[in-house]
């Protein structure tokens, strides 16, 4: 296993070339001029042509993608166009509330959304399995944007407990971390239940039960434990998306995280900076798939890795 | 050569034999499908709003997009009975004729993308090795390119529309199934009837699609009842970003996104397309679930 | 020739009444006021400002400013020569009074004595004449050298300013090369920055700002938040509050939110929409404030059925202003009445393209487009702006005219606004326009003078009047307030009579405080003024 986790790990060098390739290709070719937008909507063609000079953009753009990949072996991200720093500080900063966020996110919806999962199966068919869906429901059917000011109106506004943005306590990440979870919530619950309907019906669960096994053990030891790997496949695929996919639940609760950079970089153009969130972004994510890819031959011994 | 037609024969001669059986087959789905009474409802229900998305423009009270300047954001009342939006059009009569933009929208873009995303996982999954790796790092590849920098690309190279959130959701569907079914897919492919398919000679193809697909069928139906929730609301959260489909024809995440900044004053403008999509997911997921149960042959 | 113009005060206690009073908050209000709160003996529970607004602080150099949010963070801690007051008087700051020549070519101004930058710096004549010299140098690529250079229409640059001179240590003097009128509204834009900051720093002054002014700016985080603390050595009378913090939050429900729960002091801007939400609470005051902004869409007369002047009539005939100021402000504002909004230097009223649909049809009958024709509008793809463009385009549907109505990202439509004439594929362009310096020539010039049609401006109604420039080029000349006033006034009425553009309006600038927040107010330039913010303790 050892060796296989190696050999994946180096497998992403290429991968992440290639997404760093496509990714510069696909923003260059977004309309847009970042020189227009620095020298301002009154500025003159030659004063646009200079700034387009001293940001290297005039230069042909496979020669700009050579000299951004030389940079990027010498750890050189390049600067942000927007307020002249590098975009390691200007990245920096951003990383610790999202993270934060997405950590938090994850934890409360995995443990709620698999609970669910389990009642709803356990109970099938009956009431407290319409209960469970209806959460479910509620939590994918109302985007993120809606239940965070819902949630600011009624414990910022209405009840005062909670502050409505920002991220000076650990009290203001109660809700942006409820926000974002609740869609992931509802998608656990909802792969729990019917991973975990379909396990309890395969044979060895019916043997275990027919032994005379309490059912909760039979429930746990072995029907959830071999939904797993789908309750895991799932999961980590939601990670994925969580840090990127964060900018509503920053924008609603004003947090300053790698979400509004992204789309504010995306806005203004500030390439480099754009190149480099995606390009974390994409180690991120193929990173937590590979621990999940991992984590399938730990949950299965049946799994082979080749 | 000689191989192949003696592969169609053997299917033709499969197919005659199966004839009747099939027929039987079918009854006694529906019977079995009939007996879970919320499925049924929840069938019913989505067969009503299909209807509405197709004569929804003939029978509802106000032109969708007929504006009334005196009478803006206003609650439900007699004239306009679930209130009017911020041009004092009709709520109501905007998402019925909505409906029509919202389903075909997201029932268009979550087939695409389950078809494409089911049959990757199903050969990366069943066949392993190197085409595994491949067909998954270009998921990868995919899904490590957030959506949003997708959707502007997407917006601003081919301009705003229906037909882009479209695309945007149907390629995001592709690597979400593709993984999922991978994962089913590998759990089924080490299960006992496939061994035994193996072992009585079965060809890749028959095993896969006869024997391994079936068992993957539970994950796709949950998984395609819930992409319909999030394309519905993909549409909402692209508005909310400012690259919403086309602005003056109505669509419920549209609207939905449109309604929170009259939040506090004008709730309804939220409530009912919030309720609509919350009726539309809930009917589908519990069609799905009724489906699954009845396909499955374990279950009584 | 002592020069204290009061440019534009009457009109702005004036135009506070609302034109329409439907709205029962407008009904009710009072000058200046959309919703008065009753709480008056309200106390802050701390010395500390809160303010929360919308846009995004982009640059803390007072040199390179791209947007009100940044002019508004900037004069925290920097200040310029002359500045407008509360009243949009013109009145000294570093100056203490400043004199021009009688052929209007000379300024001298007086510097106040004892003023002492934030690191110490003294503030002198040298520093004035530092600063300019790091604001023309084409080196440092810096906006505002625009201010002081005048480009030809072939590219070629000749600077306003002939010479900069110190003949003492606390005189400066500019020495223009012709009579340019603006040029001391310009100076109110001029901030002066710590010589020895700028020596230390370069351009990464706009991350370490030194100014004199009475706050020291501590942090400047782009995209979230920039703080200020008390200025204790500051010259003139030092600030009330302890610190001051400006939050970026985009999402206006969230500043609404922020404001209720007393996180925010204040906040900017506030939309028309949510008004209605903080009627429950009665220590939050929503204030108006006239703007300069005016709204309009501009109408591309190279194509087709636009370059008939009755078409153009009659699509502004179609458009029912008082029903947009009505969805779009809730009545905060008013109808479009000249080109430009009434608070600019030189604005006469212009007869009203009443909405008047039997007009528009038969004018559009009488231009042979009785059944229309397509157009696509485009705009920026903010809530706001889509809905005015919804607006435009249901108006419009009224006279056969079909539009489709096409958000972008302001980043895509500039990009595709800015090309050359023939590869121009813009039909209208729903946008707004306000010119910081309140000048006739500002608010037009770029968007209506024939050689500022793209890419080299915004003219994308490609509009081309002889008559319309030369009475512009004769304005900037003339010193004479009567002459140059007649001038602009036809000028305006040529723009108005040939409409380049659907004119729809001037919206207020709504923001709300706190009631135990007062001194800090929005100027009509959309810039927020905390300088003299005082929190009842």
């Amino acid at each position: 296993m050892g060796r296989y986790f190696i050999k994946r790990l180096l497998s992403t060098i290429p991968l992440l070339l290639v997404i760093s390739f496509l990714v510069f290709m696909f923003i260059h070719m977004i309309p847009g001029d970042p020189a227009k937008l620095i020298a301002g909507q009154d500025s003159t063609k030659a004063e646009v042509e200079k700034v387009r000079e001293q940001l290297g953009l005039d230069q042909p753009l496979l020669k700009q993608y050579g000299q951004y990949m030389k940079g990027l072996v010498t750890g050189d991200l390049g600067d942000s166009i927007r307020n002249g720093k590098s975009v390691v500080e200007t990245i920096a900063p951003r990383l610790k509330p999202t993270i934060m966020l997405t950590v938090s996110a994850m934890i409360w919806a995995t443990i709620i959304g698999v609970a669910l999962g389990i009642i709803s199966a356990v109970f099938h068919g009956r009431i407290l399995d319409y209960i469970g869906m209806i959460i479910a429901i509620s939590g994918i059917s109302v985007p993120s944007f809606w239940l965070g000011l819902e949630l600011i109106q009624g414990f910022s506004v209405a009840l005062n407990w909670l502050p409505t943005g920002g991220l000076d306590s650990w009290q203001s990440y109660i809700l942006p971390s409820l926000t974002m979870g609740a869609g992931i919530m509802a998608i656990l619950a909802r792969f729990t239940r019917s991973s975990m309907l379909e396990t309890m019906r395969e044979d060895y669960v019916r043997t275990a039960r027919a032994k005379g096994l309490k059912e909760s053990l039979v429930v746990m030891r072995h029907a959830f434990k071999n939904s797993l790997i789908e309750i895991v496949t799932v999961a980590g695929l939601q990670i994925g998306g969580l840090l990127s996919g964060s900018v509503m639940a920053e924008t609603v609760f004003s947090i300053p995280g790698l979400g509004r950079l992204l789309v504010d970089s995306i806005n203004f153009r500030d390439y480099k900076v754009v190149q480099a969130l995606l390009l974390f972004f994409a180690a991120e994510y193929i990173f937590i798939n590979l621990i999940v890819d991992v984590l399938y031959g730990v949950i299965n011994p049946k799994v082979r890795y080749d | 050569m000689a191989q192949t037609n003696t592969n169609l024969e053997n299917n033709k001669f499969a197919a005659a034999e199966e004839l009747p059986k099939a027929k039987s087959r079918v009854k006694e789905f529906v019977k079995k499908f009939c007996k879970r009474k919320t499925a049924v409802i929840s069938l019913i229900f989505i067969l009503f709003i299909i209807l509405m998305a197709i004569i929804a423009p003939l029978i509802v009270p106000y032109a969708p997009d007929q504006p009334d300047y005196s009478s803006l954001l206003q609650g439900p009342s007699a004239k306009h009975f679930w209130g009017t939006d911020e041009f004092g059009q009709d709520v109501f009569s905007r998402l019925m004729v909505g409906s029509r933009l919202s389903l075909s929208c997201a029932l268009i873009a979550t087939i695409v993308g389950t078809i494409g995303g089911v049959i990757l996982g199903l050969i990366a999954g069943f066949y392993g090795g190197f085409i595994d790796s491949l067909i998954m790092r270009c998921c990868d590849v995919l899904f490590a390119f957030p959506d949003i920098l997708l959707a502007i690309a997407v917006v601003a190279i081919i301009g705003p529309g229906m037909v882009n959130v479209m695309i945007a959701v149907a390629v995001f569907t592709v690597p979400s199934f593709a993984r999922i079914i991978r994962s089913a897919t590998i759990s089924v492919k080490g299960s006992l009837y496939v061994e035994v398919a193996r072992s009585l000679g079965c060809k890749n193809s028959r095993i896969l699609f006869v024997h391994v697909f079936p068992g993957t069928i539970q994950s796709m139906i949950v998984n395609f009842t819930m992409r319909i929730g999030t394309a519905i609301l993909a549409a909402s959260s692209l508005s909310f970003l400012g690259f919403g489909a086309n602005v003056t024809e109505p669509d419920w995440g549209a609207m939905l996104s449109t309604g929170r900044n009259y939040l506090n004053t004008a709730p309804h403008m939220v409530l009912f397309p919030g309720i609509l999509i919350f009726l539309t997911v809930l009917a589908f997921n519990l069609l799905g679930d009724g489906l699954r149960d009845t396909l499955d042959p374990k279950m009584n | 020739m002592k020069n204290r113009k009061k440019i534009i005060a009457a009109l702005l206690a004036g135009a506070m009444t609302l034109s329409m009073g439907t709205t029962a908050f407008a009904a009710e209000a009072e000058d200046g006021y959309a919703v008065k709160a009753t709480n008056t003996e309200a106390k802050s529970p701390d010395n500390d400002l809160v303010i929360a607004i919308e846009g995004s602080v982009s640059s803390m150099d007072p040199a390179n400013i791209p947007d009100t949010s940044a002019i508004s963070a900037t004069r925290g801690c920097y200040e310029m020569l002359v500045h407008f007051n509360k009243d949009q008087e013109l009145e000294g700051q570093l100056a203490e009074s400043w004199e021009v020549s009688d052929d209007s070519l000379t300024y001298t101004f007086h510097l106040r004595e004892g003023v002492k930058f934030s690191d110490g710096t003294d503030f002198n004549a040298e520093a004035v004449k530092a600063n300019y010299d790091r604001v023309l140098d084409p080196e440092n690529n810096l906006r505002q050298r625009r201010n002081f250079i005048e480009t030809a229409d072939d590219g070629t640059e000749t600077p306003r300013v002939e010479s900069v001179e110190c003949p003492d240590e606390y005189t400066v003097v500019f020495k223009l090369t012709k009579a340019w009128s603006p040029f001391i509204n310009r100076m109110t834009q001029f901030c002066i920055i710590s010589p020895a900051a700028l020596e230390e720093y370069g351009n990464d002054i706009m991350n370490h700002p030194v100014g004199t002014g009475p706050f020291i700016c501590t942090e400047w985080e782009e995209g979230d938040h920039t703080t200020f603390e008390k200025n204790e050595d500051y010259w003139g009378e030092p600030a009330s509050v302890d610190t001051v913090t400006i939050k970026e939050v985009p999402e206006a429900g969230s500043r609404t939110a922020m404001l209720q729960t007393g996180e925010a002091d204040m906040v900017y801007p506030m939309p028309a929409d949510q008004i209605q939400a903080i009627s429950g609470n009665d220590d939050i005051n929503v204030l108006t404030a006239d703007s300069n902004i005016m709204r309009y869409v501009t109408l591309n007369m190279n194509l087709e059925p636009l370059s008939d002047v009755r078409v153009r009539q009659a699509m502004n005939y179609a458009i029912d202003k008082d029903a947009y100021i009505q969805v779009m402000y809730s009545g905060y504002g008013k109808p479009a009445t000249s080109i430009v909004p009434s608070i600019i230097g030189g604005y006469e009223e212009q007869e009203a393209y009443t909405y008047d649909l039997d007009k528009a049809k038969e004018l559009m009958k009488e231009a042979g487009y009785e059944d229309g024709f397509s157009l696509t509008l485009w705009g920026d793809n903010s809530t706001q702006e889509i809905k005015g463009m919804t607006f435009v385009q249901q108006q419009l549907a009224q006279i056969n005219i079909d539009v489709e109505v096409l958000p972008m990202e302001p980043a895509t439509v500039s990009d595709k606004i800015y090309v050359d004439e023939d590869e121009a594929e813009v039909n209208m362009w729903y946008v707004n326009w306000s010119a910081s310096d309140f000048t006739m020539d500002g608010s037009v010039r770029s968007l209506l003078y024939s050689t500022m049609c793209p890419p080299v401006s915004a003219n994308t109604a490609y509009f081309r009047n002889e008559e319309f420039d030369s009475l512009l080029d004769q304005g900037l000349a003339t010193a004479d307030e009567a002459e140059q006033a007649d001038i602009y006034a036809q000028a305006q009425e040529i723009a108005w009579e040939e409409c380049p553009w659907l004119f729809l309006g001037n919206d207020e600038l709504l923001y709300s405080t706190k009631s135990y927040l007062s001194g800090a107010f929005v100027a009509p330039d959309g810039a927020f003024d905390f300088s003299q913010a005082v929190l009842a303790q």
